[in-house]
């Protein structure tokens, strides 16, 4: 066991030395001067090129930037001169982190029930709502459920804040138009795998064993049948958790969402590199712990690492 | 086997719901919502009434202000808020210099030596306000180690380029503190506008100790900062909302209205307006498309941003030709441009320089009116330098001569360009090529002559014509087009030297008729903003002049 966790530890911290490098790579060779500015002469480039080491060879800078990294120290943003990499990621990720689970738990908790519901009442006008509602989700782009939302219930009707996240009142127009798309999803993949199920001969004997219909419905068939509607979570979920920009945008959410865009249009090297860095280790870290409760579940794994 | 590996991702994703709770990252302290207050103590319920009486103006920006270190800052978001943090030996307020640290000056007769006499104030942690923070402020600023991105701006100082380059020791600056309350100030040229400069952020006094302490993190958040300003730094949540606080340590402090200042992120200028619809903002600017529907209430405002096309005259071009950079300039319809464009927000230039930059005594576009070409303009005239054109450089057909017109790509400026590539190619049957390019590339390739054209701007760092004309002598580092005019260099030389207003300004004016009628650049337009504000907020103005709002003395009525 112990040789299993040393092994899976050190392929990640390999995973992320990869992806540093390659990004510390790829920023230089993006076109464009991260300095550029209307008013920008000679004499002061050359001024902000030693500040921040561009003039030193590239490989002391990228090992000045591994050292940084040890001690997790992600430097300072070009844009921001005075804020840290680390702060600004420490401020905005709350509020992704915030936003994407709401939507994630919405998202599952109705679409699960809006599938569950379409496929008991099959054929009937309940089923076809939510049918309705599903490919509303998985067709509209989010930004369009946003700005509709937003319109109606913020501005119209003055039902929910227009904007902001300072409270839960202002997570549930942003949380729904976010998660829309997920929920119609989860709807559309249980309502598939429910109607699988009724056929399947395990039901007909829980029925013929005169078990009542709403037990084999609870203890059978949703069982069964939320599994599969797990598994396309795993992709989505990273989605949701990394903000999304024009959600965040729309309703002016400090989240992540923004810094992917704005580093990238401002050459923000720093901030690229930084945001690089925690959402790989981020997505690393996930894994390989679901890794170790796999091997921890799985008695076999326990064994052979002896 | 796979059902174990997923029973342990929802394991991991029920224990993250867990963690989420009830509480949002950017809750605010129940206190706050005064809907809550029905039973409490009578206490807290006078407290509640002082806290809603409090004078509180609230506007937003679409990104956070990316520093308020005193010579780091290069945004206009940035200068705004920083001219009501900190206070300069001056203050202008709507252009006009008004004393500010300084209560009194004399200027030497060759107008290149300033003295300053400083009043009695305090920073907002009780520190007298010296002379010594405004010299170090300087040098800080032209500093090479700074790395300050507006070290351009001290450029009028004594020794300043040198200093900037390494050259010589910052102590070596045109700046001196004779003691704790005067001031030396040393030019290169007299520049009769670099008083009003005075009143920048870049020029404020910057405490030493708070430099050193905080080193980086200086000015990072409100703590790490010390302010002479109208206002202080109360609290300030990055990306979300900057909140100034009024300054009881301010020598003015009697004229200042406001209690507080909320200033909010909201990237979406939709949102924003819903907002202000909504009663949560005091003031907003109105985006172009839905402008009409708000005919009646908005007012406008130019914001001093001068767009025109860079043309590159260093002989890798056919532009290099007179007559073919005159027969666009003819050629172009501005008016019509502007109405395709913005639906007439924006105002079409004609000329150069803007109008309203101070003259000898009142504007410079009253006391020098001057239009270089018909607004809606004048097909004959560029037909007849096309074809002088045509001939000087051997081209038999318009269509054999192909140009390339660089601009950034944004949604705007991609409909700009072409808009201007139709209105040339259909008059003059030449052909142009459009290229679009994120906004660092762009000035990457204006900087490193790499355009035949390009779709560029200006905005004003002092109110006088200079900030406009110093582009285009041979020799400024700005003038990527390789223009160059002995004649008009002269002029310029004159307008810097010269300590006679009347004098300075006819020779600018003579310079700028000089660039246009060599056709060194093709004016578009100048940018205007249209605002609404609340009706009971007064006092709330926009300058044009290296901030947007100037709200200093607001106030609701």
């Amino acid at each position: 066991m112990k040789k299993y966790i040393i092994k899976r530890v050190f392929i990640s911290l390999i995973t992320i030395l990869v992806l540093v490098s390659v990004v510390f790579a790829l920023v230089r060779l993006m076109p464009g001067d991260p300095f550029a500015s209307e008013k920008l002469t000679p004499e002061i480039r050359a001024n902000l090129e030693q500040y921040y080491g561009f003039d030193k060879p590239l490989i002391v800078q990228y090992f000045t930037y591994l050292k940084n990294l040890v001690t997790g120290d992600l430097g300072y943003s070009m844009f921001y001169p005075n804020l840290r990499v680390n702060d600004i990621i420490a401020s905005a990720f709350p509020y992704s982190f915030d936003l994407g689970m709401r939507a994630l738990a919405m998202a599952i908790s109705f679409g699960l029930v809006l599938g569950i519901v379409a496929a008991l009442n099959r054929g009937k006008v309940l089923d076809f709502t939510c049918v309705l509602i599903a490919i509303i989700g998985t067709s509209m782009p989010d930004f369009i459920i946003g700005a509709i939302l937003q319109f109606f219930f913020g501005i119209k009707w003055g039902l929910l804040p227009v904007a902001q996240y300072k409270g839960i009142s202002y997570t549930i127009l942003p949380s729904i138009a976010l998660g829309f798309y997920t929920l119609a999803l989860v709807s559309r993949v249980m309502r598939a795998n429910m109607i699988e199920t009724i056929q399947q001969d395990y039901i007909k004997t829980a029925k013929s064993k005169g078990i009542s219909k709403l037990r084999v419905v609870l203890k059978h068939q949703i069982r069964n049948a939320i599994m599969p509607v797990i598994t396309i979570l795993g992709p989505i979920v990273a989605a949701l958790l990394t903000g999304t920009f024009v959600i965040e945008s729309i309703f002016a959410i400090p989240g992540m969402g923004r810094h992917y865009v704005q580093s990238i249009q401002n050459l923000d090297y720093t901030i690229i590199l930084g945001m690089t860095v925690f959402y790989g280790s981020f997505l690393v870290v996930a894994n390989m712990i679901v890794d170790l409760l796999y091997g921890i579940i799985d008695p076999r794994i326990r064994v052979s690492g002896e | 086997m796979k059902g174990r590996k997923l029973l342990a991702w929802m394991l991991i994703i029920i224990l993250a719901f867990g963690v989420v709770g009830c509480t949002t990252p950017g809750s605010e302290e129940p206190a706050e919502e005064p809907e809550e207050q029905e039973g409490e103590e009578a206490e807290q319920g006078e407290e509640q009434a002082a806290e809603e009486s409090k004078k509180i103006l609230r506007y937003s920006l679409t990104a956070d202000v990316p520093t308020l270190d005193q010579h780091l800052a290069n945004s206009i978001p940035s200068a705004t808020v920083g001219h009501q943090i900190f206070e300069g030996l001056i203050r202008t307020y709507q252009g006009e210099v008004r004393p500010g640290i300084a209560e009194d000056w004399d200027v030497s007769d060759d107008g290149t030596t300033y003295t300053f006499y400083l009043r009695d104030t305090q920073w907002s942690d009780g520190e007298p306000v010296t002379a010594y923070d405004f010299e170090y402020s300087f040098r800080r600023l032209l500093d090479p180690k700074t790395a300050s991105g507006y070290a351009f701006i001290g450029m009028a100082l004594k020794n300043a380029g040198d200093v900037n380059k390494g050259e010589v020791p910052v102590e070596d600056l045109g700046v001196t503190a004779i003691d704790e309350k005067t001031l030396e100030v040393e030019l290169e040229n007299p520049a009769g506008y670099f008083l009003s400069m005075l009143s920048m952020m870049q020029f404020a006094p910057t405490r030493e100790d708070y430099v050193e302490e905080f080193g980086k993190d200086y000015a990072a958040n409100s703590e790490n900062n010390v302010y002479n300003g109208p206002f202080v730094v109360k609290e300030w949540r990055h990306e979300d909302r900057l909140i100034l606080e009024k300054n009881p340590n301010y020598w003015d402090a009697d004229s200042i209205n406001l209690d507080e200042v909320h200033i909010i992120i909201v990237p979406d200028q939709m949102t924003a307006l819903a907002m202000f619809e909504d009663g949560e903002l005091d003031m907003v600017e109105v985006p172009a498309e839905v402008v009409s529907q708000y005919e009646e209430d908005v007012e406008y405002y130019y914001n001093g941003a001068n767009d025109f096309i860079k043309i590159q005259m260093d002989g890798s071009s056919p532009l290099e030709n007179k007559d073919l950079r005159l027969a666009l300039n003819y050629a172009l319809n501005r008016k019509e441009f502007i109405m395709l464009s913005t639906g007439g927000l924006y105002d079409p230039n004609p000329r150069y320089v803007l109008p309203q930059v101070n003259g000898v005594e009142g504007e410079f576009g009253d006391e020098y009116p001057y239009e270089a070409y018909p607004v809606e303009g004048d097909i004959d005239t560029a037909l007849e330098h096309l074809d002088a054109a045509m001939e000087a450089l051997g081209v038999a057909e318009a269509s054999d001569i192909e140009l390339e017109l660089l601009t950034t790509d944004v949604e705007r400026t991609r409909k700009e360009a072409e808009i201007i590539q139709d209105d040339l190619e259909s008059k003059l049957g030449i052909n142009i090529d459009i290229r679009q390019v994120p906004y660092k590339q762009r000035l990457e390739m204006e900087g490193n002559k790499d355009f035949e054209m390009v779709v560029t701007g200006w905005a004003p760092d002092y109110s006088d014509p200079m900030t406009y004309l110093e582009l285009w002598t041979t020799d400024s580092g700005y003038n990527h087009g390789s223009y160059s005019n002995s004649e008009y260099d002269a002029k310029i030389k004159l307008a810097r030297t010269s300590t006679d207003q009347q004098e300075r300004m006819d020779a600018m004016f003579e310079a700028e008729k000089i660039l246009l009628e060599d056709g060194a650049i093709i004016p578009l337009q100048l940018r205007r903003i249209a605002m609404l504000t609340n009706p009971d907020l007064v006092g709330f103005e926009s300058y044009f002049v290296g901030l947007s709002y100037e709200y200093t003395y607001a106030d609701f009525k």
